[in-house]
């Protein structure tokens, strides 16, 4: 009884930790899956920023869906760099989704930073060019899927 | 006239009731990442706990005794056991999750951290327990949960293509770069949202509470047949909201804010506000019931004194069970586990333990020791039998199914 509740103890220390990926595929697959994650986020601050463009939020509430944006898109990216990639062609993936996911987590904590302050219209200014990462995002995770 | 409002009342309770936190996380969820193609699934849910909960509501009515009274009695100690121990844990695992979601409501409404308010939100909800007249709980919570309307409001004047959402929900097939695994694994979570344990022992020891007699028998039917559906309907303009606007932007809702921007979209302040005041209700509300359920469970197993019907010093364990069980839920909240998290455990696992909690009730419905005259159809026995064969099939396939697809992830 004892033997086996350490071994199941074992088993689920082992599933919490963020292993080495062997596979370039899995480590693939996980960056495609860390884009997606991205991307849903940088989409959702879009929306937030489209209802503070008509007028039509609180302040409280915007700055709750991008605060939980940010945090989304920040965690996605501390999950994907703990993770040790298994070879160049990882390498390479791995630069450029940090690229990415840098250039996402920048805009989305400015658009915190601006909503937290009350200053709503600054926000569509802000999110200027967050359309075109959140393409670029889903395009990654589209192709590495 | 008396007799008509309380009907009306009964029903629009049950409208508002029925949608909580697992309603609003999965058919966000699923509308978000697989369309109307899902929308089936709420259909046979609300189909089986309509089935079912008629069931337990004729059961409390005719013999005056809860459920769970009766499913020790018929069926011995230690199946019971079974059945409690499945049933206290899935609902357990609901409160938690409900105390949870009333708290991501009120963070929505003042940017304070949900985790301030969850200690707040448990001793109100205590505090309604041990204090607030059971109709008037029921009624209060229950009317509230209606603002929850404002979503099909919005779908109103946002006029969608609604020939596109029928196809989509008629037509249902697996999304491109979905898989089929994943596909059945929401459907599963889906059935267990639609089909929680809870509302099922919440409502037969509601039955009792109120001192139903056999001339409520309409009111039971009335209440289920119209309420539940219409609630199954909310339910479902949640997933038409998230397929129009968070589909197309590959968003994936995993917070309650996220459920309420297509509503803010279309409707602006007000509706938001609005569809605010309905998350804090339906949550609330149904952590009230989650709750209450908790502590009918077990000292309806026991055999002790239980019920709001009586003063609180003459059921005192049942009172402390309750109070346990919210504290706990708290608890539990309070680790910092996400309560979106939560919900979603808590709905796939009361799918896989569903045929638990339903096969007694077909079996007590059935006895004429109980029932009389009032025992269940040859048409209820055989939909009965068809959902249990079809509940045993996903609680078969919940736990692979969860293990292949990393939960749907």
């Amino acid at each position: 009884m004892r033997r086996s509740t350490a071994v199941v103890g074992v088993l689920l220390l082992l599933g919490g930790c963020t292993g080495p990926v062997r596979s370039v595929n899995v480590y693939e697959s996980k960056a495609g899956r860390t884009a997606e994650v991205a991307a849903s986020a940088v989409q959702t601050a879009l929306l937030a920023v489209e209802a503070a463009d008509g007028g039509k939020a609180h302040g409280r509430y915007l700055t709750q869906v991008l605060v939980e944006a940010e945090e989304d898109a920040t965690s996605a990216q501390g999950t994907f760099d703990a993770i040790q990639p298994p070879d160049r062609r990882a390498d390479a993936l791995r630069v450029r989704l940090d690229g990415l996911l840098g250039e996402a987590t920048e805009n989305l904590a400015e658009l915190r930073i601006a909503a937290r302050r009350g200053h709503l219209a600054e926000l569509p200014e802000l999110a200027r060019p967050l359309p075109e990462v959140a393409e670029q995002l889903a395009s990654f995770a589209e192709a590495h899927g | 006239m008396k007799r008509f409002v309380a009907v009306a009342l009964g029903i629009l309770t049950a409208i508002g009731g029925f949608v909580d936190i697992g309603d609003i996380v999965a058919n966000a969820e699923t509308g978000a990442r697989f369309g109307m193609s899902l929308a089936w699934v709420v259909v046979v849910g609300v189909i089986g706990i309509c089935l079912f909960a008629e069931m337990a509501g004729r059961v409390a009515t005719v013999s005056g005794r809860a459920v769970f009274d009766l499913v020790r009695e018929r069926l011995g100690a230690r199946v019971a056991l079974v059945n409690l121990g499945a049933s206290f844990f899935i609902t357990f695992l609901t409160l938690a999750a409900e105390i949870g979601g009333v708290a991501l409501a009120i963070e929505l409404a003042t940017s304070v951290n949900y985790l301030l308010w969850v200690p707040i939100v448990a001793f109100l909800v205590w505090l309604v327990v041990w204090r607030v007249k059971f109709d008037v709980m029921e009624n209060v919570f229950g009317l509230a949960g209606l603002a929850l309307v404002v979503a099909a409001v919005a779908l109103w004047r946002l006029g969608p293509d609604w020939g596109g959402l029928l196809h989509g929900a008629t037509h249902p097939a697996v999304p491109q770069g979905e898989s089929h695994p994943t596909w059945w694994f929401f459907a599963i979570a889906l059935l267990g949202a639609a089909m929680t344990p809870y509302e099922v022992f919440f409502f037969s020891s509601g039955a009792v509470e109120e001192g139903w007699s056999r001339a409520d028998l309409i009111t039971n039917r009335l209440n289920v047949y119209l309420g539940f559906p219409l609630g199954g309907l909310l339910s479902l303009t949640l997933m038409a909201g998230a397929t129009l606007f968070l589909e197309p932007r590959g968003i994936q809702p995993g917070h309650l804010s996220q459920v309420a921007l297509p509503t803010l979209l279309v409707l602006g302040k007000l509706g938001l506000a609005v569809l605010l005041v309905g998350f804090f209700a339906a949550t609330f509300g149904a952590a009230l019931e989650t709750g209450l359920s908790c502590g009918y469970s077990i000292a309806q197993y026991f055999g002790f004194q239980w019920g709001k019907f009586v003063r609180p010093a003459d059921a005192p364990r049942f009172h402390l069970i309750t109070l346990v069980s919210i504290t706990a839920g708290a608890g539990l909240v309070l680790t910092t586990v996400d309560p979106i998290t939560v919900t979603e455990y808590s709905i796939v696992l009361s799918a896989a333990a569903l045929p638990l909690t339903y096969f007694p009730i077909l079996v007590v419905a059935n006895d004429p020791d109980y029932m009389g005259d009032k025992v269940n159809s040859w048409f209820t026995n055989a939909l009965g039998s068809l959902y249990l064969v079809l509940l045993l099939v996903v609680a078969v396939a919940t736990i692979p199914l969860m293990i292949l697809t990393k939960a749907g992830s």
